[in-house]
């Protein structure tokens, strides 16, 4: 009686075991798609004036164009143009860490990304352009000191683009809670 | 119920036998090509201009003249990098020797000028630059170029090219200047 009771028990841990080899692909599958989501943006909510997103209503305050000659007087080389972007956000509650890992980058018709420059160089080119002044900080620095509710943080990343890609671009901006959610402004440079 | 035990064993036996390391599935994604070849991954390429050596390099750091000697062969190699689809970094390159041994870039040289990595690689604007290596004299014949955003990287391309053996003996001085060698 015994033995059968040992035979039955051994019989139903054999047979559920491709079960839950399965079932720990599955859990392990699930986390890891989880993880890829919230490194990608698809979900963009495209707008030209103010756009709700991760406590706070976005808006694009500013947008300069620097190498064609035409803004600073300054020239760069071949095809090269720099792009300084900069967004205003006015919290609508205390952000917390609801921004860690903000992502501001620029996309143009054909799918191709442009990341900010580093930190350091950036720095050194708004030295370069407005000596008096001092850098205002990237996305990822301010997600660290977000502001308070009903206050507001201001935002200036800077890009490196082809001319040819000027006229199609569109910034866009994500954080890592809310990905593959994301806001993006359309850039409407000539 | 044991041909059915010892079947299941060989099986799983045989799938762990044929099953490749952790470090190959989740390795580089490898292209591999020429020096005379415009090399293509799915995020960038490289297309190789020059291949030169020298017993000393020189070039100019804030104004100060630099000249750095070698008890082995400086190898600077020029290229032209262009990424496809987002801004890329390739911020490793490695040069593996005759003998098999690798040799990253040289840390002596890494404050000269048009160095490539410092150099981010944006969408549309192909980027030129020079990779400054230091190897033995022994190591120069059928070299190979690896190039990738970072050291060992995990499930990102990389790039190989075999390079052209050079014939003649290193110059005694190859200057670096911003645009270049």
């Amino acid at each position: 009686m015994a033995f059968d009771r040992e035979r039955r028990t051994w019989l139903l841990s054999l047979a559920s075991l491709p079960l839950l080899v399965v079932a720990a692909v599955v859990v392990n599958a699930w986390r890891n798609i989880e993880d890829y989501r919230h490194r990608i943006e698809t979900d963009i909510q495209q707008g030209s004036g103010q756009l709700d997103y991760a406590g706070a209503a976005w808006r694009l305050e500013k947008v300069r164009l620097i190498g064609d000659g035409r803004d600073a007087q300054l020239r760069l080389p071949g095809e090269m143009r720099l792009i300084i972007v900069r967004m205003v956000a006015t919290a609508a509650r205390d952000i917390g860490d609801g921004w860690s890992q903000c992502e501001v980058s620029l996309v143009d018709g054909t799918g191709r990304r442009w990341l900010p420059l580093d930190v350091i160089l950036s720095s050194d080119i708004s030295r370069d352009l407005e000596p008096n002044s001092e850098p205002v900080k990237g996305c990822g620095i301010t997600s660290l000191h977000p502001p308070h509710q009903d206050h507001a943080a201001l935002i200036e990343e800077k890009f490196v683009v082809p001319a040819a890609a000027v006229s199609t671009l569109a910034v866009r901006l994500s954080v890592a809670a809310l990905r593959p959610r994301a806001i993006g402004f359309p850039l409407a440079l000539n | 119920m044991i041909p059915a035990v010892l079947g299941a064993a060989a099986l799983l036996a045989a799938l762990q036998a044929t099953t490749p390391p952790y470090a190959t599935l989740t390795g580089p994604i490898s292209t591999v090509g020429r020096q005379s070849d415009t090399v293509s991954s799915d995020t960038f390429s490289v297309k190789i201009n020059r291949v030169l050596k020298a017993k000393s390099i020189a070039y100019k750091q804030f104004g100060r003249a630099v000249d750095l000697q070698s008890s082995g062969v400086w190898v600077a190699v020029s290229a032209e990098l262009q990424a496809f689809q987002k801004t890329v970094p390739v911020r490793a390159a490695t040069l593996i020797g005759s003998s098999g041994r690798m040799y990253r870039q040289s840390r002596r040289a890494g404050d000269a000028p048009n160095v490539l990595s410092t150099k981010t690689v944006q969408p549309g604007l192909p980027t030129t630059g020079l990779l400054v290596f230091e190897l033995p004299e022994d190591e120069l014949r059928n070299m190979k170029l690896v190039l990738s955003e970072q050291y060992d990287p995990q499930l990102k391309d990389e790039i190989s090219v075999s390079l052209e053996t050079i014939e003649t003996a290193p110059q005694a001085r190859l200057e670096i200047r911003k645009d270049g060698v």
